[in-house]
């Protein structure tokens, strides 16, 4: 039975000497058509056609024309992988063309074989020995072909893998950078790049949220501006008051989720400027602070405002002093754990742990100190009028902005060669 | 208040202010002991005008009494220790007929709440007129 593969290794016989015959081609038919020349491969296609059309005097060059043009694609694939035939395994190779050629090949077999008329059963006697060889070499070639198939896709699996990892590490290293100060010597952030993928995910979503957050809160800022400018009516003015206030209830709400992830990340302050950590406490501002920085602005105040703000005031700094003093209890307790027991000996697993169950305690401090800032917000919006508060939201959102140019401007002070 | 709150005056006061010096040597309130019985633990409710019930050692405990300290009240604290703690809450939720968590405020007998509640009346003024009620101030 005069196989597929007999018929196409007849072909790449065939195409070492087409080009020899290109030129006999070219005396004896003058239908053909010196366009094809510079297609070589229809050169070839069509030399394999015309030879198969006459007696050939070649040796094993059984060979069964196709009525489709189709059926010859294979061959001039072929003869590509045949030049490549010898050097499969190198790494040079585009594995594509490889694909390429094996897939249409399987494609095309079927298509193929039943178009294979009159196998001459005769010639395969005389070729039987090369033809082994030629079968046990395009078994090869198909097992080369999958391997490489397999090795491109774990290729390109380790490359998104990697890409991953070098996206993660960037960000390690912008945080560790950032906390140059903060935390001793960002060996704690370098030493950490197992963290859980979660919390990463974590970090990046709030990261990313914060970004837009900004550039809302930006635009909020200038919308209240202009309107305070412009004099506009106190219902306009409620409507922007209010949705700078649930504007920073989503900031509060954000940064619960994440401090659910890595609560040492809020803590730290890392998605702020430097100039707003400076003034960071439990990750964040302190209210009385932020009161003390505002009043200010939105004189002139009633009697009775000026008395309840001092009571508020009043108020935060004793919740801020309470929530400190729990703080350094905390610490007091997180130390003493630590350092139970004896400590030299390189064993400390269990004191690690404990100390883990006292840390969590910290989720709810970073909790109960924007549950502060948020009372503290909304109780000002109750004594405030309207116009009061809205200039009260200006003059704090441009606070910040202006901590955010001085963090800039400190990171690009110029500086003297060390 | 029209609960029946068990004080004698001259001696609740004595005894208010030796405790308030010892609870200004301790980091806060007078520490009181319960074995997690249900009698034990409803007389103290009734007995004080303020008392928080929380882990030992627990830092928001600790929040809450420093807090209730700066206000100039004097409240009775109960640490409760690990094993008790189920009984404890299983008690304080039959008074109260509901779930509480750790730390818990009563203030004149009632339930009052964690320490979500006592921030957010504290900012908005209204904890120092209820504790007035409940004379744990009198000033």
């Amino acid at each position: 039975m005069f196989s597929f593969y007999n018929y196409v290794l007849c072909c790449l016989f065939m195409l070492f000497f087409s080009s020899s015959l290109y030129i006999s081609m070219y005396c004896f038919l003058p239908d053909f058509k010196l366009s094809n020349a510079y297609n070589i491969n229809l050169t070839c296609t069509k030399a394999a056609s015309i030879i198969s059309s006459r007696s050939m005097d070649f040796p094993s060059t059984q060979f069964v024309p196709s009525r489709t043009m189709g059926t010859y694609e294979p061959i001039h694939q072929i003869g590509m992988w045949g030049e490549n035939f010898k050097s499969i395994d190198s790494p040079n190779i585009s594995p594509s063309m490889i694909v390429d050629v094996a897939n249409k090949l399987e494609n095309e077999s079927e298509t193929t074989s039943h178009e294979l008329l009159a196998p001459s059963g005769k010639y395969d006697q005389d070729a039987s020995k090369p033809l082994d060889k030629i079968q046990r070499r395009l078994a090869q070639n198909r097992e080369a072909a999958r391997k490489s198939r397999l090795r491109k896709k774990t290729y390109v699996q380790q490359l998104e893998n990697s890409r991953l990892k070098l996206i993660q590490l960037e960000q390690e290293l912008e945080r560790a950078r950032q906390q140059q100060g903060l935390y001793a010597g960002g060996a704690l952030e370098v030493g950490h790049l197992g963290i859980s993928g979660a919390v990463n995910t974590g970090i990046a979503a709030f990261e990313m949220g914060y970004e837009r957050w900004m550039e809302e809160q930006n635009k909020l800022i200038c919308e209240l501006r202009s309107a305070l400018n412009a004099q506009t009516s106190d219902i306009e003015l409620r409507i922007l008051v209010e949705s700078g206030m649930s504007h920073y209830l989503e900031l509060f709400r954000m940064k619960s989720g994440v401090a659910k992830a890595d609560v040492f990340y809020v803590m730290s302050g890392t998605w702020k400027t430097s100039a707003e950590r400076f003034f960071s406490w439990i990750g964040g501002f302190r209210p009385s602070e932020l009161l003390k920085v505002l009043v200010p602005q939105i004189d002139p105040l009633t009697d009775h405002q000026i008395l309840e703000v001092c009571n508020l005031k009043q108020s935060c700094q004793q919740a801020e002093d309470a929530l400190s003093q729990g703080m350094e209890k905390l610490q007091e307790t997180v130390s003493a754990t630590l350092a139970s027991g004896q400590m030299g000996q390189g064993t400390y697993l269990p004191q690690v742990a404990i100390a883990m169950e006292k840390l969590e305690a910290l989720v709810n401090f970073v909790n109960q100190a924007d549950h502060l800032r948020k009372e503290t917000l909304q109780q000002m919006s109750y004594i405030l009028t309207t116009r009061q508060a809205a200039r009260g939201l200006l003059a704090l959102g441009e606070y910040i902005q202006r901590l955010q140019a001085l963090s800039t401007v400190w990171a690009n002070r110029p500086r003297e060669p060390a | 208040m029209q609960e029946a709150i068990p004080y004698k005056s001259q001696m609740a006061a004595r005894s208010r202010l030796h405790n308030f010096l010892e609870g200004a040597v301790n980091d806060g309130g007078r520490r009181l002991v319960t074995n997690g019985s249900g009698t034990s633990v409803t007389k103290l409710v009734l007995e004080n005008a303020v008392i928080v019930f929380g882990r030992r050692g627990c830092c928001m405990c600790h929040v809450v009494n420093r807090l209730l300290l700066g206000l100039g009240v004097n409240p009775a604290v109960c640490e409760v220790d690990e094993g008790k703690e189920e009984a404890v809450l299983n008690e304080l939720s039959i008074i109260n007929s509901g779930g509480i968590q750790f730390p818990a405020v009563f203030v004149g007998g009632k339930l009052f709440g964690g320490l979500d509640r006592i921030m957010s009346t504290h900012i908005t003024g209204e904890l120092v007129p209820i504790l007035k009620e409940a004379g744990a101030l009198w000033l």
